[in-house]
């Protein structure tokens, strides 16, 4: 196993796709479909990618990012930001949040493999 | 000495003479009754002195003397100083003649006595006579005096033709402030102001004419050098030889001021009721045009003389009946202000109309205030602010409707970049299901899309069925926001159309339901959406149980601007759209509010039957 990824987005359809990518490449991956469950799974297992939509129900994607962030055993775990929300002011505060890579909805295999290089060094190749 | 008869009769006379004093003094006062008495007194007298043959020339002459002294004299004391000189002067007459050493002394010696006796009896007659017209006089003199000097009109006499003043009541001493011997040494005219000098003197000049004359608004001056302001009305009196001017006025100083008061009151608001641009008209209950303005006249380019007096349908509509939807018929009929929305039908103007009754005292309708509200602009400005807040609401959809469909776009994207490396037709198959799911859905968002475009579309009023429009704009809201969890009950009870437009009912839903869900600001809640129907009323529910609105602000939440959401994240202009929309349909909005326990915000719509 290369790794875990903990795909977190209420679109069903996406993290469909995701898994299929993600499985291909030999990662193991776990799902949540919205912020409680995402921050219940970060504390049972140990990932090493969290990929995570923003608007979602119950817990915004935010709140999963400071959550992960603020707990020592889930700081240092890269985390990408997959959503719709497309303007500057919400990329600054993924990044600000500590988010590594920020992707904005409709994404291409590209883009995803492009952020797989940079936080687990993918070879752009892979797929 | 002889008894003789004339002795009788001359003792009777005497005596009856004295028991005649005791008569009442008023009996003398009538000359019915004192003249026979002085005729028949005089006849006994004289029929005496006849008989007793010793009547001579002299004694007649002494006796008429005192008749006569006694008829002029006025004092009575004189009289009988006379009566005993003349007594005396007789007697001595009589003895220098030796008549009272006479055998007959004694029908001479009687001569003196009686003289003396009848100067008094003539005296006292006419002494009482007199003093009872005197005290009459005195009476009705008392009488007029005091009329005269208590009246509260100023009197004035002046002398004709001079002018000059001969008396002057206390009224006058008063208001001129004058003291009489003040007045005494003047003209009449004296008494007027240099303004007024030309004035008085052609009135004077006419009175003098005509004996008599009346002169109003004229104003005398007082002897401070304050006016004075009166009517006069003025009388020649002829008293004897003497001809005089009676002069009657009142102070009517305050009584002027007063009026003056009124009269510029009534010019400052017809001012006003002229200044105003709106129309205002004052109508009697049978519509007859009784005043207007001067905006009337500029809007319907007709003069007063065509529109007073005439019914405000005739002269300006040319109708034979009132207008439908007038409101001045509504006050008629409820003598309660009424007000509605005219179209002109000839120029695309909108007009407000209000009515306002006037009632008398015993509330009897006397007139009813038409006034008459140009509100194109307005109604315009209102479109228009309804319009950018719907932009605004566009904007705000804009931003949610794009997640909403990058996500299935996402789904269509990545699943069609998985099937293009699949092999395998099954797996394929079961991408294209989720392609074609997700592409349905962005199909399902873009139909939502057009009921608010329709929103854009002024004036179309249809039939409008409220629990669509809320199931819409819930759709709506919904791909605007990413609502938590949120629990929504609908509890639609009510069928009923009601004539209005979607897009702008839909707006006012909308509005609502957003700040319902973002009251519940992403915790989850509940929201219910119910209809009812009462009587003439729709009844529509928007209710949560959000944070819900702090008590001090429950009264602003409908003026336009008041928001307490951070800037750039609410116009505060959406609960004045709600409002302004509502009202525009005649319905009422209220709202409930619970800090931290929720909102609920009722709205009732009357249900508009068909209107021609």
């Amino acid at each position: 196993m290369k790794g875990k990824v903990l795909i977190v987005d209420d679109e069903e359809v996406i993290r469909k796709f995701l898994r299929i990518h993600l499985d291909k490449l030999g990662y193991e991956v776990m799902e949540a479909a919205d912020g409680e469950q995402a921050i219940e799974q970060l504390g049972k297992d140990d990932f090493d990618l969290l990929i995570c939509d923003i608007l979602m129900p119950k817990k915004d994607g935010w709140e999963v990012i400071k959550e992960a962030k603020s707990n020592p055993k889930t700081k240092n775990i890269p985390v990408i930001v997959l959503t719709a929300k497309n303007e500057d002011s919400d990329m600054f505060k993924g990044y600000d949040l500590g988010a590594s890579y920020y992707m904005t909805k409709p994404f291409t295999k590209g883009q995803l493999l492009y952020g797989l290089k940079l936080m687990l060094e993918e070879p752009l190749s892979s797929l | 000495m002889d008894l003789h008869l004339s002795h009788l009769l001359i003792g009777g006379y005497i005596l009856s003479n004295i028991l005649l004093t005791f008569l009442p003094k008023s009996w003398f006062s009538n000359l019915k009754f004192f003249y026979p008495l002085v005729i028949v007194d005089t006849g006994i007298v004289s029929f005496g002195m006849y008989l007793s043959e010793k009547m001579t020339t002299d004694f007649y002459l002494v006796f008429f003397l005192i008749i006569i002294f006694a008829s002029i004299s006025r004092n009575f004391k004189l009289l009988m100083t006379i009566g005993g000189i003349t007594a005396f002067l007789y007697g001595v007459l009589l003895y220098s003649w030796g008549l009272l050493t006479s055998e007959n002394s004694s029908s001479y010696t009687l001569r003196i006595p009686f003289i003396f006796i009848m100067t008094a009896f003539y005296g006292y007659i006419v002494q009482t006579l007199t003093r009872e017209k005197r005290h009459e006089l005195t009476i009705s003199e008392d009488k007029y005096r005091g009329l005269f000097e208590n009246a509260n009109d100023g009197i004035i006499l002046l002398r004709n033709p001079q002018l000059q003043i001969a008396d002057v009541n206390r009224e006058v001493e008063k208001v001129t402030g004058y003291t009489p011997k003040e007045l005494f040494r003047k003209e009449i005219l004296d008494l007027f102001g240099p303004e007024e000098i030309e004035k008085a003197r052609s009135f004077f000049k006419e009175v003098a004419e005509k004996g008599e004359g009346r002169a109003d608004y004229l104003s005398l001056m007082k002897k401070d050098g304050s006016s004075l302001e009166v009517d006069l009305s003025t009388k020649r009196i002829d008293l004897g030889d003497e001809s005089f001017y009676q002069i009657i006025f009142r102070d009517l100083t305050d009584q002027r001021k007063l009026e003056k008061k009124i009269r510029q009151s009534k010019r400052n608001l017809e001012a006003i009721f002229d200044g105003i641009r709106d129309q205002f008209s004052l109508q009697a209950p049978d519509y007859e045009i009784l005043r207007v303005n001067k905006a009337v006249i500029e809007n319907y380019q007709r003069t007063y003389q065509e529109l007073i007096g005439r019914k405000c349908y005739e002269a300006y509509y040319q109708r034979s009946i009132p207008c439908e939807r007038c409101p001045v018929s509504v006050t008629v009929e409820t003598r309660k202000p009424a007000s509605s929305l005219i179209k002109s039908p000839d120029r695309d103007t909108i007009y407000q109309i209000f009515s306002y009754p006037i009632l008398d005292e015993k509330e009897n309708l006397i007139s009813v205030i038409e006034y008459v509200k140009d509100i194109t602009e307005e109604q315009r400005l209102q479109e228009q602010l309804i319009q950018s807040e719907k932009l605004a609401g566009i904007g705000i959809l804009a931003s949610g409707v794009t997640h909403e469909i990058n996500n299935p776009l996402s789904g269509i994207i990545g699943m069609a970049e998985v099937a293009l490396e699949e092999e395998d037709p099954f797996k394929n198959k079961d991408y294209l299901r989720d392609i074609l799911n997700c592409a349905q859905r962005i199909g399902e968002i873009v139909k939502g899309l057009k009921s608010y475009s329709r929103a854009a579309k002024k004036e179309d009023l249809s039939p409008v069925n409220l629990n669509e429009v809320l199931e819409e704009s819930l759709k709506m809201v919904r791909l605007a926001i990413k609502p938590a969890s949120v629990e929504v009950i609908k509890k639609f009870q009510s069928n009923e159309k009601i004539q209005v437009n979607t897009g702008e009912i839909q707006q006012v839903f909308t509005n609502l339901i957003t700040n319902a869900f973002q009251s519940m600001d992403g915790k989850g809640g509940k929201l219910v959406l119910s209809t009812r129907s009462l009587k003439d009323l729709v009844e529509v529910k928007v209710s949560d149980d959000g944070m819900g609105i702090p008590q001090k602000y429950l009264s602003q939440i409908f003026d336009p601007f008041f928001t307490t959401k951070k800037l750039g994240e609410g116009t505060g202009l959406g609960l004045n759209i709600v409002y302004r929309i509502v009202t525009k349909y005649e319905g009422t909005i209220d709202v409930e509010s619970k800090d931290q326990v929720g909102t609920t915000f009722t709205i009732k719509f009357p249900i508009r039957r068909a209107e021609s």
